[in-house]
């Protein structure tokens, strides 16, 4: 459903993508993960057409995304992480010019706002204008905006920022049951814990390059460490590519730095290809 | 949200596709979110805003119907002199509205290239529609009737009441209002798109010279606008406004007459339709027709021209230029910071660190300074040849007069600024306040840090003009010394009214300044500040007018009559004080006492 062949995007002198090889598959969740400045939302918003790629391409169900915009956007559903609402338009308001873009009839439209209304919760404020909400009822909409026309891929730039436990949990299951639905999810989090409940592979990206693509449990194995988090993992993999000493110091530590450093080339280059 | 029953996978995998919309149908929805959008925003002005709304109309209409009224007589004056027809009134009419609207037609240019790069390329609106599966080319259109609606107002505005004052002293046909509007749209459409055109392919090809570009092209203009002033108005001062320099002036200008410019059509199209009714040509009318039709043309051919190319670069364009390189660093300090330390050296440290926050902040914002420096720097060149433009220099009252009416224009200037950029200052500390908030200072300091930098950089600029002014005028060294003392009473006036103003009033739910200063605070500030530049000037200039008056070249005033005089300048400068001391402090004090009670 997304695939990414060799894409760079510089900005400027800087390589903020560098040589990103991808493939997400229908019904994944996938997690993009890394530290800021990594390339995350530069990847995200050549996925979805903002932004081309330098070098390279990436298809998304089938459509280049550069060739062939309007197709791919079709398919997408992009929630961003700062999220543009017309400030003078009530959530309803909001919603119905999407499902019209969506090119949904009158009738059509109406049931697909109740539906996201009914699922997203938004029937108290979903007639007030968009001005009025909080940072939380905003993001539920977005999220509302981005599944009303039933998209067979979701891209999300860190979904649970400014979200209640309530939300988050709606979340996460939705994200869950669209890939079960057979929609390929895209999600970029710095919410580990997220990404390890959710997400069938995550992909770790510093400095434009991919480190890491596969399962949590490949990580593991890989580090020879079946008890270690997500977040312990992550942490040793983007220390040892800083080449600094781990963030959690303990005492076989650093002899884990040092394999990570040495996996860190094989591990793209292998697991890559497996996907 | 607990409750909600997702929809079973198989229902997922054959969900319907969604549809790809015909071009017109894209229009249609698009046009329907602009109408939606309108509505609302009226419905909540009529709501919450009546009086706000009541008042912006209500000015309009003032000005509106001043600037009729005085073009009436003007159009009055020049009809009784060349007559309402004929070649000679033709000629005239023909060669105003020529210069007039080439005028125009350049600003407009300016304005909509710039307007339309700012909703094109920086309005996260246009991120969410490139996110839709919209063509290219319907984003460009929608945004670009966006920028021929907000570049073309002030054009309407000024261009409406000229054209209808025209029409009513010359005894125009109806014809001729009932061209009017669409004459004027279809000319405003045809700079919008040159500016357009030019916008997407700078955004293009050039992205990383467009400031550059922008900067260049604007001085080029000035500096050939300043060129063609001073190439009227040089020469020898006894011929100014003679039928020699007349004739001097329409050759040096006859390049605004050129067939080629739709400044021309829209003037000779105008100037026929106002003939259509009187007996000496019968065809005006047709002929009227004939240059709509060339400017309406013209109008669609640019809309389909900024359609096309948009439709090829928009995606690739709006990639290049947020993927640029990043603003260069800014490391360690300035000369202008360590000037700025020093000179504020008798400051307490804070507001010193505060002045020098809002400085950085002030000169890393190009849309701030470069109007600045545009209205500063055309006054500058204005009073600068202030001696060849002028009819009368010599003529002690006259120079008296057009002192004072500099002082006042840079201080209704000032007003813009300190209502543009100084009464938002507080609005937009609104959601960063968790910095100032949090600092181990007093919020009277951060009131106080921003007023002086107002005051200050005001008066720098500001008192430098004015003696500038003076000197090429050669006013008397003690009107000098009142102008400067009003010129400094207006800039600490207008400060402290925009600051108290701006803690009095703040938006802090809106993150952009311009919409804060066209608020309700701001229109007030702007109001204010107008009455208070009156005042001032009116209380130093009246006095000053009576001293000199009483003292004709040459003569010498009885001691006793010359000593009562100067004596009201400085009775009348020290109510002028007073006034400033009041507008100053007044606003302070209550924007001090709201600030301390702001709930951020």
């Amino acid at each position: 459903m997304i695939e990414i062949e060799h894409v760079r995007r510089n900005y400027g002198p800087t390589t903020a993508v560098a040589d990103l090889n991808l493939t997400v598959k229908q019904g994944e969740v996938f997690a993009f993960l890394g530290p800021n400045g990594a390339g995350k939302t530069t990847t995200i918003k050549m996925i979805v057409g903002l932004l081309q790629p330098s070098a390279g391409a990436i298809r998304v169900c089938g459509h280049d995304v550069v060739r062939k915009a309007r197709e791919s956007s079709a398919c997408i559903g992009y929630v961003p992480d700062e999220p543009h609402l017309y400030d003078k338009l009530t959530g309803r308001e909001l919603l119905q010019f999407i499902g019209e873009m969506y090119g949904f009839p009158t009738g059509e439209v109406d049931r697909h706002i109740a539906r996201e209304v009914e699922r997203f919760q938004l029937g108290e404020f979903v007639d007030n204008l968009t001005e009025t909400y909080s940072h939380g009822m905003k993001q539920r909409t977005v999220f509302a905006a981005a599944m009303l026309h039933q998209p067979r891929v979701l891209v999300v730039d860190e979904p649970m920022v400014g979200l209640d436990p309530h939300s988050i949990r709606l979340v996460k299951d939705l994200l869950m049951q669209q890939a079960a639905g057979g929609c390929t999810v895209f999600m970029s989090t710095h919410t580990l814990s997220v990404a390890e409940e959710v997400a069938d592979r995550i992909g770790v990206v510093h400095r434009g390059r991919l480190m890491f693509v596969g399962t949590v449990h490949e990580l593991q194995t890989h580090f020879a460490r079946p008890d270690r988090t997500l977040e312990r993992l992550y942490l040793d993999l983007v220390d040892a590519a800083e080449g600094r000493a781990s963030s959690v110091e303990n005492g076989d530590e650093h002899q884990d730095l040092q394999d990570a450093d040495d996996a860190e080339a094989t591990w793209s280059q292998s697991t890559e290809t497996e996907s | 949200m607990a409750n909600y029953v997702a929809p079973s996978p198989e229902a997922l995998r054959t969900r319907p596709p969604s549809r790809l919309l015909s071009a017109s149908e894209e229009s249609t929805v698009l046009m329907r979110l602009r109408r939606r959008l309108l509505l609302a925003s009226l419905r909540q002005a009529l709501k919450t805003a009546r009086f706000r709304l009541a008042l912006v109309v209500a000015l309009t209409l003032f000005f509106w119907a001043g600037l009729f009224l005085l073009l009436y007589e003007t159009f009055h004056f020049l009809a009784s002199y060349i007559g309402s027809q004929g070649a000679l009134h033709n000629q005239v009419v023909q060669f105003t509205f020529d210069v007039f609207f080439c005028s125009l037609l350049v600003m407009l240019m300016f304005s909509a290239g710039i307007i339309f790069y700012g909703a094109l390329f920086r309005s996260p609106e246009t991120i969410y529609l490139l996110t839709l599966p919209l063509r290219p080319g319907r984003v460009v259109l929608y945004k670009f009737q966006e920028t021929v609606l907000l570049s073309s107002w002030g054009f309407l505005l000024l261009g409406s009441p000229m054209l209808v004052a025209y029409g009513v002293v010359t005894g125009a046909p109806w014809t001729y209002y009932a061209l009017l509007a669409p004459m004027m749209v279809a000319f405003v459409y045809i700079p919008c798109s040159i500016g357009a055109l030019c916008c997407l392919a700078i955004a293009r090809w050039l992205p990383r010279f467009r400031m550059s570009l922008l900067g260049g092209t604007a001085a080029l203009v000035v500096g050939l606008a300043g060129y063609a002033i001073w190439s009227v108005v040089a020469g020898d001062r006894s011929d100014l406004l003679t039928e020699r320099w007349f004739h001097h002036t329409l050759n040096r200008l006859s390049f605004t007459s050129s067939y080629l410019l739709p400044s021309w059509w829209l003037s000779s199209g105008l100037l026929q339709a106002a003939r259509a009714g009187s007996p000496i040509d019968g065809a005006g009318f047709t002929q009227s027709l004939w240059f709509l039709a060339l400017l309406v043309s013209n109008a669609m051919l640019g809309q389909v021209a900024t359609h096309a190319l948009g439709s090829r670069v928009l995606r690739a364009s709006y990639s290049r230029l947020h993927t640029g390189p990043s603003g260069g660093t800014h490391r360690g300090g300035k000369w202008i910071d360590r000037i700025t330390m020093a000179v504020t050296f008798p400051l307490p440290h804070q507001v010193r660190l505060l002045i020098l926050k809002d400085l950085r902040v002030f000169r890393r914002d190009p849309v701030q300074w470069a109007q600045f420096l545009i209205f500063f720097g055309l006054l500058g060149l204005y009073f600068l040849n202030i001696r060849r433009v002028t009819y009368d220099v010599d003529h002690t009252l006259w120079v008296n007069m057009i002192s004072f009416l500099n002082l006042a224009v840079v201080g209704l200037i000032l007003s813009t600024f300190t209502t543009r950029f100084i009464f938002p200052m507080i609005s937009l500390e609104g959601s960063r306040f968790w910095i100032l908030g949090l600092l181990p200072i007093e919020r009277d300091t951060i009131l106080w840090g921003k007023f002086l930098f107002a005051a200050v950089g005001a008066a720098i600029p500001s008192t430098v003009l004015i003696l500038i002014s003076d000197l090429m005028l050669r006013v008397a060294p003690l009107v000098v010394v009142i102008h400067q003392i009003t010129c400094l009473l207006l800039c600490a006036g207008l400060s402290g009214l925009a600051v108290g103003m701006g803690a009095l009033m703040p938006n802090l739910k809106e993150q952009s300044p311009s919409k804060i200063a066209a608020g309700f605070g701001g229109t007030l500030n702007l109001v204010l500040s107008a009455l208070y530049i009156i005042i001032v000037v009116a209380l130093t200039a009246v006095p000053c007018h009576f001293y000199l008056a009483a003292q004709p070249a040459g003569v010498q005033l009885p001691e006793e009559l010359q000593t009562r005089l100067i004596r009201g300048i400085w009775i009348s400068t020290g109510l002028a004080v007073g006034v400033g001391v009041l507008a100053t402090f007044v606003p302070l004090y209550r924007g001090l006492r709201a600030f301390r009670r702001l709930q951020f």
